[in-house]
């Protein structure tokens, strides 16, 4: 995480005169986010699929605009976000909760035993449909928060917001997710838990 | 929340990161070839200064006009310098002159020096002999990176007496040293408004004065994609002697570190 940003800076610069492998490698290193980002907001994999390939290609030809030396990760995020919003439409949005019953991988822990293993997927696959539930801002401050590890100042940049207001949204997202889950919900001791 | 089996929001931001790896995606599209195809069947009108880059020969030469230029320039009137965009090269390391002006930095900016080692250590991984300033004597801390060719070493000392404290680093001086005629790659500075850059001999050799604002560095290798490091760099002085490129960075006075200078080769 450390050492990312400043291959970025470096790629973006080539990139922007002109060295398309530069930008394959950004690409290739952002493609899972990417796709993953624009997942969130359409809920289907052909449109994510689209809308994070037009991202990419609309982000290139905008790098001339592109600020030097500002983080690109939360800068590709936004147009993703766009190109996704673009491509979702009402019907898709009602489509989304009837797909396929999603269920998140096992830990695959052999420590655990069958029963605390169960539990644990039946927990994951109860937050991931609680998830799916979820406004899109919410999702999105969620998943850019706690699946995709941004910062808080990469937050800002990617929803335009001042840091602030990404702490209070962030805080009222968990808020709704939590009270959108089943009233009996307990952590299971192998969802990952803070311990101590 | 006094119900100690109700989900707190610690524990829901951590089943969530526990989640996210494990989150149900559809696989991933390589979608890096078809972005490439894409935006290689419409190329992006580029200005020709940015050419340059693609192409080290037709760089070098550039380079080299300009510093003829340059020079022409200086003497004739040091404010012209100022105005045009210009390139120079010193050792491994070619100085980019931007007119516009620098993004704003914070100086919590990580130091990315390599790997913490000895001076011993250190030396059995660089191609050159590690050369200490005298004025300055034993480092308070030595860093290498070996993944350059010839590698690459910064002495840090910390502040004192007579040695400043640079607010970009931490750090009161910082003395790095490189194979500058191995890498076919190139240091970028790029000079914000603000910051001067005057040729100078150091030692009878090339090098550069690079005052003013801070400025940002970074190290690339040609042909390879990630930069070696980056700071945000205080007054400079770089040269170059014997095929390794020296760089002193620090708040000192042009006269300070040229004294540091005389202590290295």
């Amino acid at each position: 995480m450390e050492g990312r940003p400043l291959d970025d800076i470096a790629l973006v610069e080539r990139a922007k005169n002109g060295d398309v492998n530069a930008y394959e490698a950004l690409v290739q290193h952002y493609q899972e986010l990417a796709f993953r980002v624009a997942y969130q907001v359409t809920g289907n994999a052909a449109d994510a699929e689209d809308a994070a390939q037009e991202a990419f290609v609309n982000a290139y030809y905008a790098l001339g605009r592109f600020r030097p030396g500002a983080p690109f990760k939360p800068w590709l995020c936004r147009i993703v976000v766009n190109e996704a919003r673009n491509r979702r439409t009402s019907a898709q949005r009602r489509t989304v909760l009837a797909e396929r019953a999603l269920v998140a991988q096992s830990s695959g822990d052999s420590a655990q035993s069958p029963e605390a293993a169960a539990e644990a997927d039946a927990f994951r696959s109860t937050l991931v449909a609680t998830v799916r539930t979820l406004r899109e801002d919410d999702r999105l401050i969620l998943a850019y928060r706690l699946f995709f590890d941004l910062s808080e100042a990469e937050m800002a940049e990617a929803l335009k917001v001042p840091r602030g207001t990404v702490k209070s949204r962030l805080s009222r997202a968990l808020g709704r997710l939590r009270a959108a889950l089943p009233a009996d919900i307990r952590m299971p001791s192998s969802a990952g838990g803070h311990d101590g | 929340m006094a119900d100690p089996q109700r989900i707190t929001d610690l524990d829901l931001e951590g089943a969530l990161r526990d989640l996210g790896p494990r989150y149900p995606y559809p696989p991933t599209p390589n979608l890096a070839s078809r972005v490439r195809l894409r935006i290689t069947a419409q190329p992006v009108p580029r200005p020709r200064r940015l050419e340059l880059w693609r192409d080290p020969r037709r760089l070098a030469l550039v380079a080299a006009v300009l510093l003829v230029l340059l020079g022409a320039a200086a003497v004739a009137n040091p404010a012209t310098r100022n105005a045009i965009a210009h390139f120079f090269h010193v050792g491994g390391v070619i100085v980019n002159r931007q007119p516009s002006p620098l993004p704003s930095f914070s100086p919590v900016t990580p130091l990315d020096l390599g790997r913490r080692t000895t001076r011993d250590d250190a030396q059995s991984k660089v191609s050159f002999t590690i050369e200490v300033p005298a004025e300055l004597g034993t480092p308070d801390a030595v860093y290498v990176v070996s993944g350059i060719p010839g590698g690459e070493v910064s002495l840090a000392y910390t502040p004192r007496p007579g040695i400043p404290l640079v607010r970009e680093t931490g750090l009161g001086v910082l003395v790095t040293e490189f194979r500058g005629d191995l890498i076919p790659g190139f240091i970028t500075k790029s000079l914000g408004e603000g910051t001067t850059a005057q040729e100078v001999s150091v030692n009878g050799d090339p090098g550069w004065w690079i005052a003013g604002q801070p400025h940002m560095i970074y190290v690339d290798v040609a042909g390879q994609s990630q930069p070696l490091t980056l700071r945000m760099a205080s007054n400079t002085l770089i040269w170059e002697h014997g095929g390794v490129t020296y760089r002193i960075e620090s708040d000192l006075s042009k006269a300070d570190a040229f004294r540091l200078a005389a202590g290295l080769p």
